[in-house]
């Protein structure tokens, strides 16, 4: 137990001896490792958003004009054993006749025009959550529009196609500058541990001396840069939370832009402590690094 | 008797200048042993290899029965922690208080709590500054400093006691007390070796002398109280 106390108060010791260089090394990592989580959260927010515009995508079905009841009843069977397929509402001519008035009552005496119905049945198809993404829709789509009966499938691929591909750019923008930004945070928490371990050298020389393992040596450095890494973390999410609530509160007063206002969020409680042991990895590889490079602790 | 240390033809170069050439020596167990020679003439790269700090660039070192120039480098802090060191400048950590800087290599080791307590204070009493357990190095005089480190390097009972020039710092009387303690020290079991060249230490010795000169064993001798210089 006195061991474990005397490592802590090793590692405390360290950081309260060189307190501006931990103060900088906190400061500019929480910074750096902010950036990092402007990208994630708008790569996160984006992707929500997605996902809830994804969910209200409806694809729709256009049955042949004149198919038969017992055919499209088929049809309809057909795809509600669909794996990929939630749910299926059966729109006849008459209830789309129904709704076009409803939806755009100046414009309905065109129709009357016509004599017949020219509107076809159709039925309003639901995917399964995990087969919304677009290229599943696509696949779907193509498939289903090969069937019998089957005149048209609509829905708005165009659109989703473009949401994907720009949350595709941001996730390799998130990605990149996080591998950049990770490896800056790194490297100043490495610097740190290397100006603690040339300030101890002496003091490593003795523990040596008397019989200390490496990893006894080594282990306050270790928790010196995860500290480090948890403390820069920590502070980059209430960088970051303040940052984001001052944008909802801009967002509130000029009234722009309010359609999103109830779409963006924050990071969950389970990402910021998943952010924070990630910030407490990055300080621990600071650590390892700076201890392979000036070998401190060798026997 | 055992041999607790022995060098097999034993040489070390440092810039192509022989630190030691072709020592060959025995130490028994319990023996008190003088390493005597000017400086550089070999006494602290002999001292330093047998823990382990240095290599030799030929022949074999035993310490308590391991082949030091065989071990493996995460076995070497466990040979040291069978051998307690003393040095001429203390190397004592100047933020902790004695009692701490003692307590060091039972911490070190993962002992209990009940245990460091216990044996540190015994090493305290034994080098007699425990009354000054709650002080800091920096706070004690030079003797006291040399004991302290004496201390540390006995708390876990190591089977050997190396001392380089551990009176290098000291007066007359406190070079006395040191070596009083060592005897002290070895009359309990230990193996000590105290490097020096200072020969008034010869006074308060009548142990066996071995002298290097340029890094060769000259000779060996035993000498009685008094008969030094």
């Amino acid at each position: 137990m006195r061991r474990l106390f005397y490592l802590i108060r090793e590692a405390w010791a360290n950081m309260r001896t060189n307190r501006t260089t931990t103060i900088v090394a906190v400061l500019t990592t929480a910074f750096t490792l902010a950036c990092v989580g402007i990208f994630l959260l708008l790569y996160v927010n984006l992707r929500n958003a997605a996902g809830s515009l994804q969910e209200d995508v409806k694809v729709m079905v256009y049955l042949e004009d004149r198919l038969p009841r017992e055919r499209a009843q088929a049809l309809e069977q057909k795809l509600k054993i669909d794996r990929m397929v939630d749910e299926v509402l059966f729109i006849s001519k008459e209830q789309a006749l129904g709704e076009f008035r409803v939806q755009f009552p100046s414009e309905s005496h065109l129709l009357e025009g016509l004599g017949e119905n020219p509107l076809p049945a159709s039925f309003v198809v639901t995917l399964a959550p995990n087969f919304r993404s677009p290229d599943a829709m696509k696949g779907w789509v193509e498939r289903v529009q090969t069937m019998e009966g089957v005149a048209k499938v609509d829905y708005n691929q165009e659109w989703l196609g473009l949401l994907a591909e720009f949350i595709g750019y941001i996730e390799l923008a998130a990605i990149g500058v996080g591998i950049l930004l990770s490896a800056a945070a790194v490297t100043i928490i490495g610097n740190t541990i290397r100006l603690a371990l040339l300030a101890r050298r002496e003091e490593i020389e003795i523990l040596r001396s008397i019989g200390a393992t490496r990893t006894f040596i080594r282990i306050p450095y270790f928790l010196e840069g995860a500290v480090l890494g948890a403390c820069g973390s920590a502070l980059s999410l209430g960088i970051l939370k303040f940052a984001f609530e001052l944008f909802r509160q801009q967002i509130q007063l000029t009234g722009r832009f309010s359609g999103i206002e109830g779409m963006i969020s924050f990071f969950p409680l389970s990402v910021c402590l998943t952010l924070v042991m990630v910030g407490m990895g990055l300080g621990f590889a600071g650590s390892v690094v700076s201890l392979l490079r000036v070998g401190e602790g060798r026997a | 008797m055992d041999a607790i240390i022995q060098l097999i033809h034993v040489s070390k170069w440092h810039d192509r200048k022989a630190a030691l050439s072709d020592v060959t020596l025995e130490i028994e167990k319990g023996e008190f042993v003088l390493l005597m020679g000017s400086s550089g003439a070999g006494k602290s790269t002999l001292l330093r290899m047998l823990i382990g700090e240095e290599q030799p660039d030929e022949g074999q070192i035993f310490v308590h029965g391991r082949n030091v120039t065989k071990l493996r480098s995460t076995e070497i802090p466990y040979l040291r922690r069978k051998v307690g060191a003393v040095f001429q400048d203390f190397r004592l950590l100047p933020k902790k208080s004695v009692f701490d800087n003692v307590a060091l290599p039972l911490i070190v080791q993962g002992a209990s709590e009940k245990d460091i307590r216990r044996k540190v204070t015994e090493a305290l009493r034994a080098v007699d500054v425990d009354h000054k357990k709650d002080q800091l190095p920096n706070g004690l005089s030079t003797g006291e400093q040399q004991r302290v480190c004496i201390a540390r390097a006995i708390v876990n009972g190591p089977v050997v006691l190396l001392a380089d020039e551990p009176t290098g710092n000291l007066d007359p009387e406190r070079t006395r007390e040191i070596m009083e303690l060592f005897k002290l020290i070895n009359a309990r079991g230990t193996t000590v070796i105290v490097a020096t060249h200072d020969l008034h230490v010869l006074n308060h010795v009548n142990r066996r002398v071995i002298t290097l000169v340029q890094g060769v064993l000259l000779s060996e001798r035993r000498v009685g109280q008094g008969v030094g210089v």
